[in-house]
């Protein structure tokens, strides 16, 4: 029977141990069970009492059970003088983070970024030219002779010449193309080059139109390139900036560096080609001039005639974040404004 | 140029609607900007032949009207306008009809009366005229047709853009059907061929032409009519000038124009009796201008001829600037009876230098300066006399054709593997040669080889190439399949700078740095409020404005205009701006330097504290960048100008310095205020600390290698010192001190406190050394002793006093 007690004891201890929420519950359990005046402690007192026979059965079953309980109870009162006041530990996780100054890379300079990683990603070569340019360069060596109409397109700055450095005229080039002739000067065939670049027209500015602007030139020449070359790498480009599917329309066009030459446009980005107010209705944004180099550059460039053939096209990197980030005024490239600067 | 839909139409004989021609044209030939329809508002709205006017029996002020609109049908409405009579012809709007001004027509009772209708006045119908009568019609005009019809406006107009290289034909509705035609695989409905120099049936010599200088004339042809009529133009000519957006002038101008717009060539009219004639023979001539004529044209502006301008003159005067505008003096008016009819061809580069010169730019300059085919003059002379004859009932009696040098067709060789190997596409031989054969280009075939004959009004064709896109527009380059490009494999060479300069921007981001772009250009007064006045800029010959004259040798301008601007929304500014800058050189072409900018402005304003927080961030914020671009060692030296080219009066004196590098002294950029003044000059008031790196030099010299610093093994020991110092005692005197006396076991000082007793003019200082050795844990005795060795130099040498 006393046996039986003493295990009714132990399941009664450990269920109150465990139960147990805090330290003081806890105290008062060990008192209750391993105090001097608890049960157990009582029977191994009266032990004394006992046969020798019971003793030996009564005295070790009794001290293994108060260890036990002592060794729970040890285990509860650590778990929970570590345990932690999760209430008070709320906080207000709608309450706005810390503010953190980081800066903020110009939009122009994060689609650049972006338009010479894909060209990277598929091979080309990343050329530069001078901002302050030959007329040569920029217009004859283009097969644009002075007094060519289509130098009234390009609205040109012109520098004022130093009397004592001849009878170069130097301009700010209108084109990133300026630098076409100067790579093939010194390169020759196969390669695949763009230019990124600021360029200049003589326009008055609006919403629109700028003055100063940037332009990404693509120069694609070997033995025979052509324009369905052309036509997959437009499509490859697009497709990857604007992360979907993009298809090229072609249409006829003249550039004196170019020919055939032709404007292109992309399938709309905003609503795939079925006609919306992005593209009013047609189904095309209309993106830059594009062509087969002109055998006349070539001559300029030394090459000889009809060894080589390519492509080149050139367009506007503001008019790509403007289309990307529907962004509604090209001033504000170049305003400087902060408020702006800060949402990208 | 705007094309009427029903011209194109009748030449090209194409059945597609004007939006259908739209995309045809677009996919192939030109840009089409636009399709206006005309008389679009005057659905419903019809000519009515006025039978009856009678009284309104209830108002006084109206009148009832019973008008005949054709097929038997009669409509009587209420009308308050009193300018009619019967049988006067009248636009009737009927029930239904809305018209431009937004009245919508419904059947309506005006006290009594139905009216089932409205007769209209010009306003109501957006027409110009007198707005309280009824608009009336000419008396010829059948009952029951549409008013668009009457009036010449049942048409669309079509804004399409010729390209430059197409001015040679294509700006004239015969090039445009032309092309039309060829697309829809048809030739044109217009007896081109049959377009001959007119002979007159009664010869006369009344004019005798010659040509002075017969690179800027090569042909001159003209042609004189006698007992011509001048009058206002019949009504559909008058109408198709208006809707191709020209005025309608006379009879004879505007035949010349029409012819102009028909088949591109420009023409002129002049009144003999108003040329100088001698002895009964006019002479006239087309000759440079010598200096000093002067010439006033119709525009009645006077002109001061240069020798370089082409003109046609008679013994006297000049009558004409060539190809540009006509005399004033001898225009065409209504009392002209007997008229000089010229169709010449001009210079392209001399008539385009000429009206730039005089800032003209006319329908005729246009298109010669594009270039023209020189044997259009015989054509659009033949067609202008058939149609004077016609519409003002001349008579042909002379006509003149110098023609020193005939303008032949010639040959283009095509080879067919060419062709392909340029579009990427295989085009049957068949195919190519009919389209050739469409645009009207013969064609025979040698092998391989298309060989071309180049018809004269096609100017721009003249190398196979050429040929290659005529093949593929009209073949249709949508046909063309994308291909990737098979091309060898090559590595490609990476692009260092700009690789250099994507990490210089990433750190300055990074680092809390916004960029800005501005400008390559600012105005001389910018550069004169940053003291950069002084240098030699480059200048813009023609800028837009004064403001962007000068093409900018530093960023900073830019920068300062920036910083005044957003100090509108904030209170402290971190901005950067990399950008190419231009000096003057030996070479034609300037130097242009790669630089990079970056300001703070901490929100100090100027008054009487001696920190600087924002030359202090500028300078570890330059420090990060250099560590990071793994530069070796720098130091910041007082600036001292070499140069009356420097920016020396930009800075301010007592808080700016010299970037450089330790090994070579190399001064690699700026770092400081900026001058108060300079500052006030630009409209702000906080202090502004800028730097400003060489990105090339930069680059040069980031180049260094990096290589791995073994871990320490055994443990530091830090100690602080705190002292007062004078008020000139500099940071580098005390640290060169410290790490003279420390040794090799002082392995870093770090200045962590400073404070300024301004009074007195010293300052606190609290330093934070570290001790180390590589082989063994220092024993605390050592470093005791290595610290009072510090203090003593320092009392000794700097005098300073060390708190304990």
């Amino acid at each position: 029977m006393l046996e039986q007690e003493i295990f009714n004891i132990k399941t009664e201890a450990l269920k109150n141990i465990s139960h147990s929420s805090s330290i003081e519950d806890l105290k008062f359990w060990r008192v209750q069970y391993l105090g001097r005046k608890s049960r157990l402690n009582e029977i191994l007192k009266g032990l004394k009492d006992f046969s020798l026979e019971k003793r030996q059965k009564i005295g070790p079953l009794a001290n293994t059970i108060k260890k036990e309980i002592a060794d729970f109870w040890e285990q509860k009162n650590r778990e929970l003088e570590r345990s932690i006041d999760w209430e008070k530990e709320k906080i207000d996780i709608t309450a706005p983070g810390k503010k953190v100054s980081g800066g903020h890379l110009h939009i122009l300079t994060q689609v650049q970024n972006e338009i010479e990683d894909i060209f990277i990603a598929m091979g080309f070569e990343i050329a530069d030219g001078p901002e302050v340019e030959k007329e040569y360069y920029n217009f004859n060596a283009l097969n644009i002779p002075p007094h060519h109409p289509a130098r009234d397109s390009q609205d040109t700055f012109w520098l004022k010449s130093d009397e004592n450095k001849g009878t170069d005229k130097i301009l700010l080039r209108t084109h990133t193309s300026a630098a076409q002739v100067r790579y093939m000067e010194k390169n020759f065939p196969p390669f695949r080059i763009i230019v990124p670049g600021r360029i200049f027209r003589r326009e008055a500015t609006d919403a629109t139109h700028e003055h100063t602007f940037h332009q990404f030139e693509a120069l694609v020449v070997g033995d025979d390139v052509n324009m369905r070359h052309f036509k997959h790498l437009a499509e490859e480009f697009f497709s990857r900036f604007f992360g979907k599917k993009i298809k090229i329309r072609l249409r006829p066009s003249y550039f004196p560096f170019v020919e055939p030459g032709f404007e292109f446009d992309i399938s709309c980005t905003v609503c795939g080609g079925i006609g919306c107010a992005a593209c009013k209705k047609t189904g095309w944004l209309e993106v830059g001039g594009a062509g087969m180099v002109n055998q006349e550059v070539f001559r300029a460039a030394g090459y000889l005639p009809r060894q080589y053939q390519g492509f080149a096209w050139g367009f506007g990197i503001e008019r790509l974040a403007m289309m990307k980030y529907k962004i509604d005024d090209v001033r504000l490239f170049h305003s400087g404004d902060l408020r702006f600067i800060r949402q990208f | 140029m705007k094309f009427s839909y029903n011209w194109l139409k009748k030449i090209s004989a194409t059945k597609k609607s004007p939006l259908e021609l739209k995309d045809l044209l677009i996919n192939h030939s030109f840009e089409v900007e636009k399709v206006i329809a005309l008389g679009e508002n005057w659905k419903k709205v019809v000519v009515g032949e006025i039978l009856e006017i009678k009284k309104h029996p209830d108002a006084d002020r109206l009148q009832l009207v019973k008008v005949n609109i054709g097929e038997r049908k009669k409509l009587e409405v209420v009308c308050g306008a009193f300018n009619i009579s019967l049988g006067d012809k009248v636009p009737v709007a009927m029930i239904g009809a809305s018209l431009p001004n937004g009245m919508v027509i419904k059947e309506t009772n005006i006290r009594g009366v139905k009216s089932q209708g409205m007769l209209c006045a010009p306003q109501e119908l957006g027409l110009e005229g007198d707005p309280s009568g009824i608009l009336i019609l000419n008396k010829n005009i059948s009952a029951g047709i549409s008013l668009a019809q009457a009036l010449g406006l049942d048409d669309f107009i079509l804004e399409i853009d010729i390209l430059a290289n197409r001015g040679h034909d294509a700006l004239s509705h015969v090039g445009v059907a032309r092309e039309i035609a060829a697309l829809e695989n048809r030739k044109i409905d217009y007896d081109w061929l049959g377009l001959k120099a007119p002979r007159p049936k009664t010869k006369k010599e009344i004019v005798k032409t010659a040509i002075k200088d017969k690179k800027l004339c090569p042909r001159y042809s003209m042609a004189v009519l006698e007992d011509v009529a001048v009058a206002p133009s019949p009504l559909w000519l008058a109408a198709v000038l208006k809707n191709c957006g020209l005025n309608s002038v006379n009879n004879v101008v505007d035949v010349t124009n029409y012819v102009m717009l028909e088949i591109g060539q420009p023409l002129h009219s002049f009144d003999v009796e108003k040329l100088y004639s001698e002895k009964g023979k006019i002479f006239i001539e087309a000759r440079r201008a010598t200096k000093g004529e002067k010439i006033k044209l119709l525009n009645e502006k006077v002109y001061d001829l240069e020798k370089e301008d082409l003109i046609i003159s008679d013994r006297k005067n000049p009558i004409a600037l060539a190809g540009i505008m006509g005399g004033w003096e001898s225009k065409v008016t209504e009392k002209t009876r007997t008229i000089i009819l010229e169709a010449a061809n001009f210079d392209a580069i001399s008539i385009r230098s000429s009206r730039l010169r005089h800032n003209l730019k006319t329908d005729a300059s246009d298109r010669f300066e594009k270039t023209l085919d020189p044997n259009l003059t015989e054509k659009a002379l033949a067609r202008a006399v058939e149609m004077l004859v016609k519409i003002a009932g001349g008579k042909l009696v002379q006509v003149e054709d110098i023609y020193p040098k005939k303008v032949h067709p010639w040959k283009i060789s095509l080879n067919i593997d060419y062709l392909e190997k340029m579009l990427g596409e295989k085009i049957p031989i068949k195919t190519a040669r009919e389209i050739l054969n469409r645009l009207e280009i013969k064609t025979k075939l040698a092998g391989k080889v298309i060989v071309a004959d180049i018809p004269t009004f096609r100017l721009d064709l003249q190398t196979p190439e050429d040929l290659v896109e005529e093949i593929g527009r009209v073949y249709g380059y949508e046909k063309i399949t994308p291909q990737p490009l098979m091309a060898p494999v090559k590595n490609i060479r990476l692009n260092e700078n700009r690789l250099f300069i994507r990490a210089v921007k990433n750190i300055l981001a990074g680092s809390g740095f916004s960029e800005v772009y501005n400008y390559s250009f600012y105005s001389m007064r910018d550069a004169g409020l940053a003291y950069l006045g002084n240098i030699k800029h480059l200048e813009l010959e023609n800028p837009m404005n004064p403001d962007q004259a000068w093409l900018r040798v530093s960023l900073i301008p830019g920068i300062l205009k920036n910083i005044r601007e957003n100090l509108k929304n904030f209170q402290q500014l971190r901005l950067f701006e990399t950008g190419r800058v231009y000096w003057k050189n030996a070479d034609v072409l300037p130097e242009e330097k790669e630089m990079l900018v970056g300001a703070i402005v901490a929100g100090e304003k100027f008054g009487a504290q001696i920190e600087a927080d924002s030359f202090y961030e500028a300078k570890g914020q330059v420090d990060n960048l250099l560590a990071k671009l793994n530069l070796e060692k720098w130091y910041y030296d007082d600036y001292e100008p070499v140069s009356a080219d420097t920016f020396v009066d930009l800075w301010h004196q007592g808080r700016s310095a010299e970037i450089k590098l330790e090994d070579s002294g190399e001064s690699i950029g700026f770092l400081g205020e900026v001058n108060p003044f300079v500052l006030a000059n630009f409209g702000i008031r906080e202090r502004v600390a800028l730097f400003e790196l060489n990105l090339e030099k930069l680059r040069k010299f980031s180049e260094g290698e990096r290589e791995y610093a073994p871990l320490r093994k055994y443990p530091e020991v830090t100690r602080d010192i705190s002292m007062i110092v004078s008020g000139g005692t500099r940071v580098n005197e005390i640290l060169s001190l410290m790490q003279a006396a420390g040794g090799a076991l002082l392995l870093d000082v770090d200045l962590f406190d400073i404070f300024y007793f301004e009074k007195e003019n010293k300052k606190s200082m609290t330093f934070h050394l570290i001790f180390g050795a590589p082989d063994r844990t220092l024993e605390s005795r050592e470093v005791e002793s290595l610290l009072a060795k510090i203090i003593t130099v320092l009392e000794k040498k700097l005098g300073v006093k060390v708190r304990r």
